[in-house]
Order: structure tokens, then sequence, then C-alpha cells
């Protein structure tokens, strides 16, 4: 699925490092998962604890409308200072984890 | 006896990932609760919530796109195959002009654009035909399979089809990834191959034709389910060897209900007349009042 930050992050050296381990289809399906949802929480954590209460319900009701809609982004950009770049940041740090334990699942 | 998995990496990850997701969804939860008062979690989109720790994952709403194969959606388009089933034969044979002229106006007035099998006095081989699954296509310069992807799921549902050796038959959908567009984005992801070159008229006029048929929207409906993906012409194929009469991307086989198992079967398809190019490419559902609401995931 695709969300208004979606163009932030880079998630092909991810999905590269995970394509190597061979896994069955259904293992890719459940990890990938995982992947999506944790990562989202993890970006909609930065982007709260950025937030007042009144912006944080405005932008939560929005959301749960159109994830897709990069007026969201039009938003955050008008409330928060470089919003992107944090959010890019807390997303950078999420994969770096993932990535080493990828490598660590290599040698199992 | 110590019991060893079969899967040790995909052990390994589960449960790291499983662990990491609960301590997520917790802290999320206790900092910002107070907040999702009057927004549903399942209104999140994307967010699953573990119910046993070390379990499998069952998300409790997952986008339609992810991780699940679609069955037959919604009632209407249900109801759609109902009512083309008195026209479409269950032989996958040519249909006559009659039937042809029958089932585009059920479809026209289904869902509330043009739906013809001739436009511009050009038709194709035919409308009615097995399709079977393509590749992805190389869509720029550079461009490779897991840049496809617009998250993990994304991948784990249409990367195994894999990317295509060569290019399709016009050539990459952008000059460069700076001029990548959107919409070209979408062109490939909702693309299908026909056999342009089997069209009435083609080897006199190739040129035209080609032009004619470059990302020419098409719908094409799973008559049995009504299942319908409003998609482009982007390839051309496949080789009459086959048996097949069409190809469709991984995506558009998916919203057809036809990407499991053998990953082949009878669909009816058609040409969409849309000069100024507003209808959107994607899984199309009929509603409530009888017009379809169209779909980009």
């Amino acid at each position: 699925m695709r969300y208004f930050y979606s163009y932030l992050i880079e998630i092909e050296s991810l999905i590269g490092a995970l394509d190597e381990l061979n896994l069955e289809e259904n293992h890719k399906h459940n990890l990938a998962a995982l992947i999506d949802s944790s990562l989202h929480y993890t970006i909609l954590d930065a982007i709260l604890s950025e937030l007042s209460e009144e912006d944080k319900k405005s932008f939560l009701k929005r959301l749960s409308k159109e994830p897709e809609s990069l007026g969201l982004m039009d938003f955050l950009n008008s409330r928060v200072d470089k919003i992107e770049d944090k959010i890019k940041s807390s997303a950078k740090q999420f994969k770096e984890q993932l990535h080493k334990e990828i490598k660590e699942a290599r040698l199992r | 006896m110590q019991f060893l998995s079969s899967h040790p990496k995909y052990e390994y990850l589960r449960k790291k990932w499983i662990s990491k997701h609960k301590n997520l969804s917790e802290k999320f939860l206790d900092k910002h609760g107070s907040s999702l008062k009057h927004v549903t979690l399942g209104g999140l989109s994307g967010l699953m919530l573990l119910t046993t720790p070390g379990v499998s994952v069952i998300p409790s709403q997952l986008p339609r796109d992810v991780g699940q194969s679609i069955t037959a959606t919604e009632d209407k388009n249900r109801l759609l195959s109902v009512e083309l089933k008195k026209d479409v034969p269950e032989e996958v044979r040519t249909l006559t002009v009659e039937e042809e002229a029958r089932i585009t106006n059920i479809l026209s007035t289904k869902f509330g654009f043009p739906v013809k099998a001739e436009l511009e006095g050009i038709r194709l081989n035919r409308s009615y035909g097995l399709i079977g699954g393509e590749q992805h296509l190389y869509r720029f310069p550079g461009d490779n399979l897991f840049r496809h992807s617009d998250s993990a799921s994304d991948w784990a549902m249409y990367g195994p089809a894999g990317i295509a050796p060569g290019l399709g038959a016009w050539g990459y959908f952008a000059l460069s990834e700076n001029e990548f567009s959107e919409k070209d984005k979408l062109k490939e992801r909702y693309y299908i191959a026909v056999q342009t070159f089997l069209a009435p008229g083609f080897a006199e006029n190739v040129g035209k034709y080609r032009d004619f048929f470059k990302y020419r929207k098409m719908l094409v409906i799973n008559p049995k389910t009504g299942q319908a993906v409003v998609s482009v012409i982007g390839d051309a194929g496949p080789a009459e060897w086959t048996g097949k009469h069409l190809g469709g991307s991984p995506e558009v086989m998916h919203y057809l209900g036809l990407a499991k198992g053998v990953r082949k079967g009878p669909v009816l398809y058609f040409f969409i007349d849309d000069p100024e190019d507003k209808i959107l490419l994607g899984q199309i559902i009929i509603k409530d009042n009888n017009l379809a609401e169209g779909g980009v995931i």
C-alpha cells in the first residue's frame, strides 16, 4: 500500500536483502506485513510526536480517510519544521536495524 | 531430541520482528492512545495489532492489495457476472458482432463510460480470450524489479512474477528516471499485452496502428466474477502458439482474481473511449448507483 510519505522512503535495498534469503511465498508475505506495519508505526510516531493535540486529531482524521493524499504532507510541512527530514531519519534508523537483523538471519 | 526449524532464517526474523512490532505498537498506544479515541485503528490503514505475541501474524485489517488473494469483490460486480452470463459463451471463442454489441452496452451502462469493441475504425482480433500472467516491464533506464514496489507487501505480492528480460513493445515508459511520472508508473502497473499484430488491417497500417495501440485504455473483466480493471496496452503479445490471447501485469492479474495457480483464465477486453483521460487506471468497482468507482491503489 502507498502512503502520503512513501515517496520519501527507499525500501529497495531492504527488499533486495530479503529477496536474497530465498524465502517461501507465505513467509515473504508474513515478514513483509510486519515490516510495513512496523515502519508505519515508526513514521506515525515520528510525526505525532511533533504535533499539538489539536493538530494530531486533524491529521489522524484525515489520514484515516485518505492515507495516500499528498495534502497530508502539505499539512505537516505547514505545522512542523523539516518534517520530511524527520520522517526520512526515523525510517533510515528503522531500516538500518532491519538490515542488521537480516544479516544475522543469513548466518542461521 | 532437539527439533530444528526447516526455515531457520525465516523463524529468526519472524520472532525478532514480531517482538519489535509488539514493542512499537505498545509504545505507540502509550504515547498517542488518547489522540486515537476518535479514529479507529483499523482506519489508520496498515497498522496491525497482534493479539498474542509469538503466534503467526494475524492482521486486524490488511489493505486490500496486501498479502491476500483477491476473491470476488463487491456484490455489484458479482451481479454483473450474473448478467453477463446470458451473453458470454462458455466456450472461449471469438464473439459475434451482436454479442459484442450486447456486452459493451451492458458494460457502458454499468461502468458509466463508453466501452467499445471498435474505436476509430480499429479493432483487435478478438474481445474475449484467455489471459495469462506477464512479468513486470523496465520502466526507465536503470530500473529494477525492487523499485517497482511501494512497500514490502507489494514486493511479496507482485515481485515473484519477475521482470521481463527485454523492453515492452514501446520501449521504456519514460526516457529517464527524472522524467518518470506517477502516470507512467500506473501505466506499467496496470498494463496488458494484446495481439496488436493480429488486428485486422495491422500489416497494411503498421505505423498508424502502433500509435493507436500505444497505452490505449482498455477495460478487462473476469466474466465469472465481475472483477474488472482499467488497464493500458503496454506490450504486444503473446505469441499465437502459447494458446493465450492477451497477457496481464501481475497487478492486473491480481485484481482480476487470476493471480494464483495457473495464472490464466477467460476475460472480456474492450476499448474505453476516454479522449480526456478521465478514467483512472486500476481496479474498478460498481457502486450502489450503478456508477463505477475507479481505484488507484
